[in-house]
């Protein structure tokens, strides 16, 4: 089972690195967003240190919704979806698989932003970047979690770009506030998330198992 | 005093806008049915 | 329908008509927000049928998943629609209720931002089994949401609730909450039954239907085969 999961990460992997396409899109995409944001609000260093953490997630949240879109899109286009539930491997850790290369790359994103958003709006970051890193894992788990198990749901349908993520925002709320909370707090602006953090760690480990098991039933045929 | 009524009024219309979907699907059904059965005995 | 089908409609109507009663004359009229307040009788029955419904599409797709039962489906389906339906209703008179009383339609406490959240995943719910095709592959689909949905449930109610919790807010119906009015707190279970009678009315209708629907697919298969086969053997 271990040796599934392995390949099919490093299998995803590979085809990224290879075309680079969901890294660049969806950092692009980040981008642009925070550029919008700061077109739209104007704001000085003060207030976006307090917002900074929505702005982040947002950007995240959408990006990280191009490069799921992906994740199946890849497979059905070239039937390769028949030939994986064919393949004799443990559902579940195809959903591992992909799951752990969904992961990889909304961090690598994450971390390549980071840098900018502090340029952007002149926010200090430095002495925050060890607990920000976390943070990011931590959300980025927690959305890929569910956002691989429905990417797949969708993957079934007629309309999988647009019903992705009407199905999985929603659903992740939790998450993203939290995610957002502990940003804002690792930025200096909350006093106290210890709570938040607890939603964050609770949520993955719902959400991981929740989608582990779920994953079998959605890669039917 | 309007905006009670307005409240309700809402959930009566809401209601009834959806028991009578409910019903025009079921004779949309029925007829259907009917064309089935002279599809088979005929 | 056989003749104890006509129970629970006409215990629906009954029902209804007393707690309507009861609202309007024998509830008390309360004394800061006046007759107003009087919409809290159907705004919180409505709640309460679209959180149970919810519930239910979680049940009921559970059981699909383990029985492969379509009926099981077609309850699921049935229960999301009216839950729905009923949500819609709850944030419709919420802000009806609400602008008079507190002068503003919207306000973000936990309540509120709960019911909007519950609508945005189980309108989902609906839009997938609309976009799916396959009557299987969209039961198996929507058994999926309907169970991730509600084990999201508490997060979001906490979510929301530590997140409101740091900003004071006006409390939505605080002035229904402690030191009601037994008369009021009668009014209230009357609605609430009659709404859940109502509830299981609609469930029950809809997804009968729904089992109509599915027998008429396959008869209309099994008539083109039966075609088929006759028109093979007058050849």
């Amino acid at each position: 089972m271990l040796r599934t999961i392995v390949t099919i990460l490093w299998k995803d992997l590979r085809i990224e690195l290879r075309t680079r396409d969901a890294l660049s899109a969806s950092f692009v995409f980040c981008v642009l967003v925070l550029v919008i944001f700061n077109f739209t609000l104007d704001l000085n260093a003060e207030e976006a240190r307090r917002l900074g953490g929505g702005f982040l997630w947002v950007s995240f949240a959408f990006g990280g919704i191009l490069s799921l879109n992906r994740s199946f899109a890849l497979e059905k286009a070239d039937g390769c979806s028949k030939s994986l539930m064919l393949a004799p491997a443990d559902r579940g850790a195809i959903y591992l698989g992909k799951f752990l290369a969904n992961v990889i790359f909304m961090l690598v994103t994450q971390v390549l932003i980071l840098p900018l958003f502090a340029i952007f709006f002149n926010v200090p970051i430095l002495p925050a970047i060890p607990l920000l890193v976390l943070i990011f894992l931590l959300g980025s788990i927690g959305f890929s979690s569910v956002g691989t198990l429905f990417s797949a749901m969708a993957a079934n349908t007629r309309m999988r770009e647009l019903l992705l993520p009407l199905l999985l925002l929603p659903v992740s709320i939790p998450v993203l506030l939290a995610a957002v909370k502990t940003t804002q707090y690792a930025l200096g602006v909350n006093e106290d998330a210890s709570d938040w953090f607890k939603l964050l760690i609770v949520y993955d480990v719902v959400f991981v198992t929740a989608s582990y098991l779920g994953f079998e039933y959605a890669m039917e045929e | 005093m309007t905006w009670m009524i307005a409240a309700y009024a809402i959930i009566w219309i809401a209601i009834f806008i959806y028991v009578f979907g409910l019903d025009r699907k079921q004779r949309a059904l029925a007829s259907e049915l009917d064309q089935l059965k002279s599809k088979l005995k005929g | 329908m056989k003749s104890r089908d006509y129970i629970l409609p006409a215990l629906v109507f009954v029902g209804m008509l007393v707690a309507l009663y009861m609202i309007g004359f024998y509830a008390p009229v309360e004394r800061e927000q006046g007759i107003v307040q009087k919409i809290f009788y159907f705004h919180v029955p409505c709640a309460w049928v679209s959180f149970m419904a919810f519930l239910v599409v979680f049940v009921f797709s559970i059981r699909y998943l383990i029985s492969r039962d379509k009926r099981w489906d077609n309850r699921a389906a049935a229960a999301a629609e009216v839950g729905v339906l009923f949500c819609t209703l709850v944030l419709i008179t919420g802000p009806i209720w609400a602008k008079p009383v507190w002068g503003i339609w919207w306000t973000w406490d936990a309540r509120l931002t709960l019911t909007l959240v519950l609508w945005l995943i189980y309108v989902a719910y609906l839009l997938l089994r609309h976009y799916v095709t396959g009557d299987e592959k969209r039961a198996t689909l929507s058994a999926i949401l309907g169970i991730v949905g509600f084990i999201d449930v508490p997060l979001v109610y906490f979510a929301i609730r530590w997140w409101r919790t740091q900003h004071p807010q006006p409390v939505f119906g605080g002035g229904a909450g402690s030191g009601m009015d037994p008369r009021m707190a009668a009014t209230l279970w009357v609605s609430l039954a009659a709404f859940t009678l109502m509830f299981a009315y609609f469930v029950r209708v809809r997804s009968r239907q729904l089992a109509l629907e599915d027998e008429i697919e396959q008869a209309h298969q099994l008539a083109d085969e039966a075609s088929v086969s006759m028109r093979g053997d007058l050849r």
